[in-house]
């Protein structure tokens, strides 16, 4: 039993990786840079009834609503990609072209780096929720990200 | 930095009765030099300071760095030169010829001493690493 702390630097790793090239594996995959915070939600539904014979009520659970939330410093390559028009790469669109172009990908957050051992969470999902913003008193683009997942995680262990 | 602003305040003082020294104000014989040679215009050396401006979880995080000059100058306190408000103004519009910041600023204080008065000026200039 441990905390899993981020202090070294290299531990909440967010990939995003192409889902018919499996780049996670192959090492193409994009690692979101300068990560400000990252929220993973697996947020399960519930249907609540009443009954006349019971003094509490009863529940059953419905489809759970995942999604990642972070928040990012724009990075131009990450952001706008490294070429264009090389459809479907996350490296190669970046965070905006994929999420303008509503393409499926794969994500991996891992929670204490990407060494043997370490634990992560998977899943498919669309890039959601960009806004990126600037003003004089913060002058560095910062934008939100959501990734609206598609389907259940995928709880594993770095090989 | 330094030599940029002091060619800028050099460049906007031509013709009035100051003149911009390019040494730094440092001592010389317990006097610094500004007291000593009045109507003379001395820029300090540049000092800086960083911090951190955002955190990231990569650690690769974004610092501000602040270069701080500051100018003095010291004039006569019952004759001052006819133009010393222009001299003032032209010393702190000087900050413009500074560019790649988020932020610029000038400013200035006076202090009395004897029959002198210094005018410190402060020039803030902030960049993004």
């Amino acid at each position: 039993m441990a905390v899993i702390n981020v202090s070294a630097g290299s531990e909440a790793v967010l990939e995003l990786y192409d889902l018919d090239a499996n780049s996670a594996i192959t090492g193409n995959a994009l690692t979101a840079p300068y990560l400000q915070d990252i929220t993973i939600t697996n947020s399960t539904g519930v249907f609540r009834w009443q009954t006349l014979d019971s003094t509490s009520e009863s529940a059953a659970a419905t489809p759970a609503t995942n999604q990642v939330s972070l928040n990012l410093v724009v990075d131009d390559a990450a952001f706008f990609g490294t070429g264009s028009n090389v459809d479907p790469g996350v490296v190669e669109n970046g965070i905006f072209g994929i999420s303008n172009a509503k393409t499926e990908i794969g994500f991996r957050a891992y929670f204490d780096g990407t060494d043997s051992g370490s634990k992560y969470v998977e899943g498919t999902g669309f890039i959601s929720g960009l806004a990126p913003t600037v003003n004089p008193g913060a002058p560095v683009w910062v934008t939100p990200v959501t990734i609206e997942v598609n389907g259940d995680y995928t709880e594993a262990e770095v090989a | 930095m330094r030599d940029t602003l002091l060619t800028q305040i050099t460049t906007n003082l031509a013709g009035s009765n100051v003149k911009v020294s390019s040494e730094l104000p440092f001592n010389n014989g317990g006097e610094v030099l500004y007291m000593k040679n009045k109507k003379h215009f001395y820029l300090d050396a540049e000092q800086e300071a960083r911090e951190e401006f955002i955190k990231c979880l990569d650690k690769n995080d974004i610092e501000q760095t602040t270069i701080t000059l500051n100018g003095y100058l010291t004039v006569d306190a019952k004759n001052q030169p006819g133009d010393i408000s222009n001299v003032v103004a032209n010393i702190l519009s000087a900050n413009s010829a500074i560019t790649n910041t988020i932020d610029n600023s000038a400013g200035v204080t006076t202090e009395i001493e004897n029959d002198a008065i210094t005018y410190t000026f402060e020039f803030n200039f902030i960049t993004i690493i």
